[in-house]
């Protein structure tokens, strides 16, 4: 029997301009003595959740579905009948704010009263249990006589928690409970958590923005966003591997995470409009279809505990590359295997980085990618259609490949207009002033200017960097689904280099096409890479997510490869 | 902290003599002198017409012919030494008229101050907790329209309708004249009979300004977290209310409260006139009728001191109402 049980319930907020849809269908179950983790961004209805379950939202708040505690439906009982179960069977740490605590009552009084009324105690037993409790959540029980503006924010932080302890609840809601908090007092007070559960055995229901802080505590995570369930599953699965394109971003977005790569908040917002009836998650999802925007997904169970919420049964494949081969013939007859059995994936929106040294097969590889050259056997499936045959390089939507040296790639002779053109021109795509639009347009996104001085201007006029820029215009023109960037900074200057790549991974962020990133460099590459596949004399010895590549490389060479960087680097690992 | 305190001592004293200037030139930029009053207060008072002879003489007796500033100067030095000089009219000390009026007035003023603030903030309250629904609406409307009467109109009403035809109150004075009592309980209860419509008028004239702040106070404090936490830990309503949502709305009851006191001793002349109440504002408003300078200026000082000592006692009591405050 599970403790808590909420069956499809919903929040709307019945404000005077609009409702507010904070809770839209939520299903889920807490066993007992479990702790399970609702995360999600500000505003995803996290703390209405909480509120629903204790019964305390606004009057006009309007409520549908059920909450059953121990099989008894609570989500109906009048107020009396709800302060039955209030303290004494859920308790809740609310978010914390400086007027939660009664601002002319002192703390002490404050966490005794729910004691005297729920327990029967006399007032001087709750004083001194309330003392208890003061020394069990650290702290000093000298402070129950203070008013809450004498307290620190940590300090009204324990007094809630204390408060909440006070009458042995079975099931107790934190909500936010370290968000405002140090990092140190946060470590502390996860410890306190931890070790109450493990003495006293309390079912918690723990909500925070905070995806580390909930890993660290809970065995079970359900995200949220925009008032519903998008995912949930076992803490570990979640963190290793997102399913749901929404959670990767939120994981991707934690600095706790993911250490190296720089921070890229998942673009976009939540739809605002209240009669949106498709996927919340649409206007900022970088794989939706048609359905997305016409019908909202339901949460299905996939297997191993998990359950997503996505038309495309969460993150899709872009790209897959099974058993590819390719060979070259040297000088002397012999042959070189350059790409030595690669098989590999890229998902939708994802940024994969393939590093090694220099002739370990990367170009080759990315060139059998792009369908630039075939390879000698093997398979390449772009969006479960076979590259060569679908000829995706060509199209719209497609892949497209920025190479290492921006002089190959755009001619001499060529104007900037032309050289951003030319594909749009091969593959007869618009008509000619759509074109210059067009090829506006994409000099604009890699900041470029657009202005027809210029437009006119030679390539060989333009200096590295620019060169580099054009040629990634005139990928971008094509509006690719995979970009392949093939060392695309090695020519440039560092200073230039960087920003090059703070260009590409904005791009990359804003657009949400997926990329192959490839480069030696792996400083550069942790920056920007979700997953890290390493390299070596053509065959893939490691792949995994680029901070597990990173602090726990299994492979040899890998380990030489991170080891090299160390020295330079400031970390110590 | 001694800092604090010596400006605020400062600040008394400057408020002070300035209350004590105006009392002292207003009377005197009024028409007229105590010995030229031509109207007679009451029906069938006599009237004495003074030759200019008299007049003279007595304005020379009593000081008022010097220049202003000597009189004022004067007037500063017995007040140093607890002296508010001689009614005119009375011919006796001027704290001795006042003593002898004063505690009437106390009488009302604070009666009516506990029984608007109590009323005020039960209906207030009752408002609240059924705010949206058709009683606090009615309620509110009531009381709005309410306190669009003068409070002397309203005294008027209330001596006709209770004094006049009913005979359930009686007509003027504060106690029955020339009575016997058998004991204080019948002499309490015969001052009380006696109290009663005038405290009920200036009670009222208060009552809509209590009820408000309580009620719309009590509004905004009830959408606040901690209501939200002591609902939370299943206290119970009333707990929930009293407890929690009353104890922080009263903060601003508490400090109107303090200005209620200085309204009401504007409002206490008129009253105290219509219902012939002997307190100070009906003396004060014979002592301008009658030009009584050092009447006029000891009552007025009365009053201003009592309204700051009434702020005084407010400022206290709300540090210690309210933990937040640091005094
Ligand atoms: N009383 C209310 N009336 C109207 N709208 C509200 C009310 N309370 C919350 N909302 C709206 O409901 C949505 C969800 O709010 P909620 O507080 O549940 O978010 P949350 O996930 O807890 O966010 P945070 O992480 O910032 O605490 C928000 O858009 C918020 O603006
Ligand atoms: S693919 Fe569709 S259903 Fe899945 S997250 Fe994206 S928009 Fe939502
Ligand atoms: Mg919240």
């Amino acid at each position: 029997m599970s403790l808590l049980k909420i069956n499809d319930l919903k929040c709307h907020y019945l404000t005077d301009i609009d409702t507010v849809k904070a809770v839209d269908g939520i299903s889920f179950e807490i066993e007992d003595g479990e702790i399970l983790g609702i995360v999600g961004e500000s505003g995803s209805g996290k703390t209405t959740v909480a509120l629903g379950i204790m019964g305390l939202l606004p009057e006009n708040t309007a409520i549908s579905g059920e909450i059953l505690y121990r099989d008894e439906l609570i989500s109906s009982l009048p107020e009396s009948g709800m302060d039955r179960f209030r303290w004494k069977d859920i308790a809740i740490v609310f978010q914390n704010s400086l007027e939660v605590l009664n601002p002319v009552m002192k703390v002490g009084v404050q966490v005794t009263e729910p004691m005297i009324k729920h327990l029967d105690l006399s007032p001087y037993k709750a004083r001194s249990k309330c003392a208890d409790l003061f020394r069990t959540v650290g702290l000093d029980p000298k402070w129950v006589d203070s008013y809450p503006h004498q307290l620190s924010g940590g300090m009204r932080q324990r007094v809630l928690l204390a408060m909440a302890l006070s009458c042995d609840p079975k099931l107790l809601i934190l909500d936010e409970v370290t968000s405002a908090l140090d990092a140190f007092t946060r470590k502390e007070i996860r410890d306190l958590l931890v070790d109450l559960q493990k003495k006293n055995g309390y079912t918690m229901l723990m909500i925070s923005h905070d995806i580390t802080f909930v890993s660290s505590v809970a065995s079970r995570i359900a995200v949220m966003y925009s008032g519903r369930v998008v995912e949930t599953g076992p803490v570990r699965d979640i963190l290793v591997s997102p399913r749901h394109p929404y959670t990767r971003g939120l994981v991707h977005s934690t600095p706790d995470i993911f250490v190296y790569k720089d921070l890229w908040g998942i673009p976009g917002d939540v739809p605002a409009g209240n009669e949106f009836k498709g996927c919340p998650f649409s206007p900022r999802c970088t794989q939706k279809i048609d359905i997305c925007s016409k019908a909202s997904p339901v949460l299905m169970p996939v297997g191993g505990g998990r359950e997503i919420a996505c038309h495309r049964g969460g993150i899709a494949g872009l790209l897959e590359a099974k058993n590819l081969n390719f060979s070259y013939r040297l000088p002397d007859g012999e042959y070189l295997q350059a790409v030595d059995n690669v098989s590999l994936e890229v998902r939708e929106g994802e940024v994969l980085a393939i590093v090694g040294q220099t002739g370990s097969g990367k170009s080759t590889l990315a060139h059998i990618l792009a369908n630039v050259i075939r390879p000698e056997s093997g398979e390449v499936l772009f969006m479960d259609g076979n590259v060569s045959g679908g000829n995706y390089g060509n199209r719209f939507n497609g892949i497209q490949i920025v190479f290492q040296d921006p002089f190959s790639s755009t001619s001499n002779r060529f104007t900037v207009l032309d050289a951003v053109k030319e594909p749009l021109y091969i593959n007869k795509i618009g008509s000619n002033g759509d074109r210059l639009q067009m090829v506006k347009n994409a000099l604009e996104l890699v900041r470029l200017p657009n202005t027809d001085n210029f437009l006119q201007k030679y390539c060989g006029e333009l200096s590295g960097g620019q060169r580099q820029r054009v040629a990634l215009a005139r990928a971008m023109v094509m509006e690719p689904k995979l970009l392949i960037a093939d060392e695309i900074t090695s020519a440039l200057d560092v200073s230039t280099s960087a920003n090059v790549l703070r260009l590409l991974k904005g791009l990359q962020n804003r657009r949400g096409f997926a990329m192959i990133y490839i480069s030696h460099d792996l400083s550069l590459t942790l920056k920007i890479a979700d997953r890290i596949a390493v390299m070596d004399s053509g065959k893939i010895v490691e792949t995994g997510n680029s901070h597990d590549v990173m602090l726990s490389p299994s492979d040899e060479y890998t380990k030489r490869l991170v080891g090299s960087r160390i020295g330079l680097c400031c970390h110590t690992h | 902290m001694v800092k604090d305190r010596n400006s605020f001592i400062l600040r008394l004293l400057s408020t002070l003599f300035v209350i004590l200037a105006i009392n002292f030139f207003l009377p005197r930029m009024m028409p007229g002198d105590p010995f030229s009053t031509t109207s007679a207060d009451e029906v069938g008072e006599e009237i004495i017409v003074m030759t200019e002879e008299q007049r003279l003489y007595y304005l020379n007796y009593y000081g008022l012919d010097r220049p202003l500033h000597e009189q004022f100067l004067g007037y500063m030095k017995n007040l140093m030494k607890g002296d508010l000089g001689r009614s005119i009219y009375y011919k006796m000390p001027v704290r001795d008229v006042i003593m002898l009026h004063l505690p009437w007035t106390v009488l009302i003023v604070v009666g009516a101050t506990i029984i608007s603030t109590i009323s005020g903030v039960v209906l207030g309250t009752l408002s609240a907790k059924n705010r949206k629904k058709g009683s606090d609406r009615l309620m509110m409307m009531g009381m709005i329209s309410f306190a669009e009467i003068p409070s002397f109109l309203l005294g008027l009403i209330l001596l006709l309708v209770f004094s006049v035809h009913l005979r359930l109150f009686p007509l003027a004075g504060a106690v029955t004249p020339f009575a016997d009592y058998n004991g204080p309980a019948e002499q309490a209860w015969d001052i009380l009979y006696h109290a009663s419509l005038p405290i009920v008028t200036l009670s009222l004239s208060q009552l809509t300004g209590v009820y408000l702040l309580t009620r719309n106070t009590l509004i905004t404090v009830t959408t606040k977290d901690y209501i939200r936490t002591a609902r939370a830990k299943g206290l119970g309503e009333n707990t929930v209310w009293i407890r929690h949502a009353l104890r922080n709305a009263l903060l601003p009851v508490v400090t109107r409260t303090g200005f209620m006191i200085g309204i009401m001793m504007g409002g206490v002349v008129l009253v105290e006139s219509v219902f012939s109440y002997p307190g100070i504002g009906m003396t004060l408003r014979s002592a301008v009728v009658g030009r009584d300078y050092p009447l006029i200026q000891g009552i007025l000082l009365v009053i201003a001191v009592s309204i700051l000592i009434c702020n005084l006692l407010v400022d206290k009591i709300y540090g210690k109402l309210d933990p937040r405050v640091v005094i």
